[in-house]
């Protein structure tokens, strides 16, 4: 399985310095190619958006990215260093990674400001207090000062949303992984997890979103990759794939969302 | 034919006693039990899981009054420690229902989704923190009316330790009426006692289910 090395998948971002770089990564379920070779990098303080069909194999890959599953092919560089195969290993550098669900996936047994506080308290060792007095200062950046003491099932779709992000921050990762963040939410909730995202893109975070908001991509990214049946497509700034895709399955699958460019 | 309900009240405070050990038998099993069936469930999951399987099958298959037997003629030999019929019944009552524990636990963790699993992964937690502070706090308050049931169930089962002479609520009516001759009025008593300290036992567990019992 070895695919040619995509167009621009080294090219971009030239003099930035790569956080990840997945080199030709396969990963098979069962007789299923989830991903057949893909090669792409990712830049400190980009925003790339992973588009395409259900299945194409994005939310894979972010899976893949911080060792969720393992991969069968390829490999995957953070930070200049191969994922290791040891779970123990990988552990530690999951922590470098925030990760967000599409069903939230907080904790309903914790408070808010618990969910948040779990993290740096257990796993990076600080204190209660200073755990909470961040995870508050957390909270009023997603706008949800006054939830802490609120349990997600009190909270609505994009509520929780926010307070996984808010979670995920808590670790201080270098990069955040977004998988389809915002497909579970209510209409109406969209809107307030996508605004946490860009005040985070405009603060330099790293990002890595799958989505099937393709406003968000556009607006938002720095770059947009699209997938086909666990093969990159294209990939190329948003104004290039939104308004002149090269590939012609690009243009079919913007085509089917309703996409006019 | 005359009853004599006197007989009832003059062994007062032989039967006061026998609820006694009734009671201790059932907290004692119990606390026992359940550290007991969390760790056999856990056990199950590692590299030699197929031990905690083993423990658990064998038990979980045997009439619990041959567990009482085997345990009370059979262990002494085996491993020459000679234990007290109160402590040989414990030990019974403890190996059995820890098995059925344990198979409650592991329902519950199954039952949690896999995505709280991989939330706590990524945020770097390692499997026995992701245990200890995620899966089971969720699993354990999904599974607490089962416990609750298998509280009561275990109540009763006590009864069974009688037949190694332990001095419970059952063995002792059963020695009063063997030296009175009145068995309607002993069965009787014995009947009205256990089902006097067992309702309400049983409205609690109905309690528990309103308030844990899984609603989502």
């Amino acid at each position: 399985m070895n695919a040619p090395v995509q167009a621009g998948a080294t090219g971009i971002g030239a003099g930035r310095s790569p956080v990840i770089v997945y080199e030709d990564v396969v990963k098979r379920f069962g007789a299923f190619t989830a991903l057949g070779g893909v090669s792409a990098r990712i830049d400190r303080g980009e925003v790339v958006c992973l588009i395409g069909p259900s299945g194409s194999g994005k939310s894979t890959l972010l899976r893949c990215t911080n060792a969720l599953e393992r991969i069968d092919g390829g490999r995957i560089l953070f930070d200049g260093v191969k994922l290791p195969a040891a779970e123990s290993a990988a552990r530690k550098v999951r922590r470098r990674m925030g990760m967000v669900f599409q069903n939230f996936e907080l904790f309903p047994h914790m408070t808010a400001l618990g969910n948040i506080a779990v993290g740096p308290k257990t796993i990076l060792g600080q204190s209660l207090d200073a755990a909470e007095r961040r995870a508050r200062a957390l909270l009023d950046k997603v706008g949800l000062a006054e939830k802490a003491d609120s349990y997600p099932s009190t909270l609505s779709g994009g509520q929780q949303q926010r307070v996984a992000i808010a979670r995920a921050l808590a670790m201080d990762p270098e990069v955040m992984l977004f998988d389809e963040p915002t497909s579970a939410l209510d209409p109406e909730t969209v809107g307030e997890v996508l605004n946490v995202m860009k005040h985070l893109a405009q603060e330099g975070m790293t990002m890595v979103v799958v989505t099937h908001e393709m406003t968000f991509a556009r607006r938002v990214a720095s770059r947009v990759i699209v997938f086909d049946h666990g093969r990159i497509v294209e990939q190329g700034p948003p104004t290039q794939i939104f308004e002149n895709p090269v590939e012609e399955r690009t243009r079919d699958f913007l085509g089917h969302l309703g996409w006019s460019g | 034919m005359t009853y004599d309900w006197s007989v009832v009240w003059q062994h007062r405070s032989a039967l006061a006693d026998g609820v006694v050990i009734t009671v201790l038998l059932t907290v004692l099993t119990m606390a026992l039990a359940v550290p007991g069936g969390l760790a056999i469930m856990l056990l199950r999951q590692t590299r030699i899981g197929v031990v905690g399987t083993a423990f658990v099958e064998f038990f979980r298959n045997l009439p619990l009054i041959l567990v009482i037997y085997w345990t009370f003629y059979v262990l002494p030999i085996l491993v020459d420690v000679v234990l007290s019929p109160f402590a040989t019944g414990l030990l019974a009552l403890s190996l059995a229902v820890s098995a059925y524990n344990a198979e409650t636990f592991r329902a519950g963790v199954n039952s949690i989704r896999k995505g709280q699993v991989d939330a706590a992964l990524a945020l770097g937690m390692s499997w026995t923190q992701l245990m200890r502070i995620v899966v089971l706090p969720q699993a354990i308050r999904r599974v607490l009316p089962v416990l609750a049931s298998t509280w009561v169930s275990l109540f009763k089962d006590t009864s069974l330790v009688s037949v190694i002479a332990v001095g419970e609520l059952a063995y002792t009516s059963m020695q009063i009426r063997a030296q009175t001759f009145r068995v309607l009025e002993m069965l009787t008593a014995m009947a009205v006692i256990y089902w006097c300290l067992g309702y309400p036992q049983a409205k609690l567990v109905d309690w528990i289910h309103r308030k844990y019992g899984v609603t989502e």
